[in-house]
């Protein structure tokens, strides 16, 4: 009888043949993943890498699977780190992957693009789920490396501008296999610790590659699930991370992230002395018409106001004089003018100015005027003339038959 | 004056007694506390921001790692 050996042993025996391959124990392949499922219960990976002419099965367990920084899809160049051994229940040839890495640009921009897509679809990047900054933040939580430049630069800016702020470091690991895990812990316990207003997470400059570990589906959703706002400041300005895409706010760098996050207290001291220069201002303003309100009723004040009521009345009383001594002075000129017009009037009807030109006037004794047909024979009369009186004693009177002029002459003739 | 509990309020009280100030409605006794305490209140802003120092402190995120559970996506 023919030796022979069971089927189990001839898997035993490959085995321990491959294992004593020291290559094999710890390699790196590189190739197309085809075949990809991801058990739905396990949550193990099965997928086979080929390249052109040939292929081999792959394993990927889930605690390793977990920690991917991408989700593998088919078709994508990838390399896998692990070992390859037989598995021996099925005699399969396989490699035990822990780690995969998107080979080349095409492929990691491929995965890239796949979870952002995936991502967007869920809604973790709508501008609705964007939360504000707060305004002036009392603690910020920082997820980074406590080692890193990233740390320095942010201390630096905010020491500079908001000093008053207190800063809660989650010290993480922004490199390597344990990067994703370290950095989904630190955006938890800072988002659980009731201390800080918001959490920023971030990383200097580096390679794509050593970015890539903030393109992490897991990280991408401890950010999302924040009840904090979360700030994303990875690398430079150019690289764009799915965190950013899932954070409130995205920063190009971690010193623009610290400026972001705080206000500046420059801006604020001037702001403070505006206030305080309204606040001057104001209470100036404010006085000087309680002042002027004040000193209108002081006694002085009215006193003032009374003269210059009394100063007015006076010029008011020495107009209205000067118009009535004007009146006068018209009502007295007419009034003259008037009286010379009838003194000359008078002048003209004296009885004493005949005199001078010879007339006589006839009175008696007691001087009064008597008319000659009245006269009395032996009567005692007074002629008189211009300049001079002649003391007369009548002896005769005559009464003419004509009342005439020549008549007065005879008599006055005869006396 | 009753002292701000920080910076932050210390400001909006400002703001606020600004606009006390500017209401026609305060009376001059009041309009009066209400300057004091504006100036209390600047250098109150003031003092904090010359004293301000940042603090830095860390926290321990093992724990809270665990407590949250690592369960699978």
């Amino acid at each position: 009888m023919a030796d022979y050996i069971r089927v189990s042993t001839l898997n035993s025996l490959v085995k321990q043949v491959l294992a004593q391959c020291e290559p094999l124990n710890n390699l790196i392949v590189c190739g197309e993943i085809s075949n990809f499922t991801r058990h739905y219960k396990s949550g193990h990976l099965y997928f086979t890498l080929k390249d052109e002419t040939a292929a081999v099965k792959c394993v990927m367990f889930r605690d390793k699977a977990r920690l991917l920084g991408f989700e593998p899809q088919n078709g994508m160049l990838v390399l896998a780190y692990g070992r390859a051994t037989l598995y021996e229940r099925d005699g399969a040839f396989q490699i035990y992957a822990d780690f995969l890495r998107p080979f080349g640009a095409g492929a990691a921009q491929m995965a890239f693009d796949a979870l952002k897509k995936k991502l967007e679809t869920e809604g973790l990047f709508d501008p609705v789920h964007k939360r504000p900054l707060p305004s002036m933040p009392h603690c910020i939580g920082i997820v980074t490396s406590k080692t890193g430049a990233a740390l320095q630069d942010v201390i630096q800016v905010i020491s500079r501008r908001w000093p008053m702020v207190h800063l809660l470091l989650a010290p993480v690991s922004v490199q390597g296999l344990e990067a994703e895990p370290s950095i989904v812990a630190g955006i938890r316990a800072l988002d659980a610790d009731p201390r800080p207003d918001l959490i920023l997470v971030t990383r200097g400059g580096g390679s794509k590659e050593d970015l890539w570990v903030f393109n992490s589906e897991r990280i991408a959703r401890a950010a999302y699930g924040c009840r904090k706002p979360v700030v994303s400041a990875v690398g430079h300005e150019i690289d764009y991370t799915i965190l950013d895409y899932v954070a409130d706010l995205r920063a190009p760098t971690p010193s623009a992230a610290a400026e972001l996050c705080v206000p500046d207290q420059a801006q604020l001291r001037r702001q403070i002395y505006i206030l305080g220069q309204n606040i001057q201002k104001n209470i100036q303003s404010r006085y000087q018409v309680w002042y002027n309100k004040l000193s209108m009723m002081m006694p002085e004040r009215v006193l003032e106001h009374r003269k210059s009521v009394i100063f007015q009345n006076q010029a008011q009383i020495g107009q209205l004089q000067q118009a009535l001594q004007r009146a006068m002075a018209v009502r007295v000129e007419r009034c003259n003018m008037g009286l010379e017009k009838a003194a000359a009037l008078a002048a003209g009807l004296n009885p004493y100015a005949v005199l001078a030109r010879g007339y006589t006037l006839v009175c008696d004794e007691a001087g009064q005027l008597q008319t000659v047909k009245d006269l009395q024979p032996g009567q005692k009369i007074v002629v008189q003339g211009a300049g001079a009186h002649a003391a007369c004693t009548v002896d005769e009177v005559r009464i003419l038959q004509n009342n005439s002029e020549e008549n007065a002459d005879e008599s006055t003739q005869k006396l | 004056m009753k002292a701000p509990k920080n910076f932050e309020e210390g400001l909006q009280r400002l703001q606020a007694l600004l606009e006390q100030l500017q209401s026609e409605e305060t009376p001059l006794a009041k309009s009066v506390k209400l300057y004091a305490e504006a100036a209390e209140l600047i250098q109150y802003c003031n003092t904090t921001l010359n004293e301000a120092k940042l603090q830095i402190q860390e926290i321990d995120t093992t724990l809270a790692a665990q407590q949250k559970g690592e369960g699978p996506q």
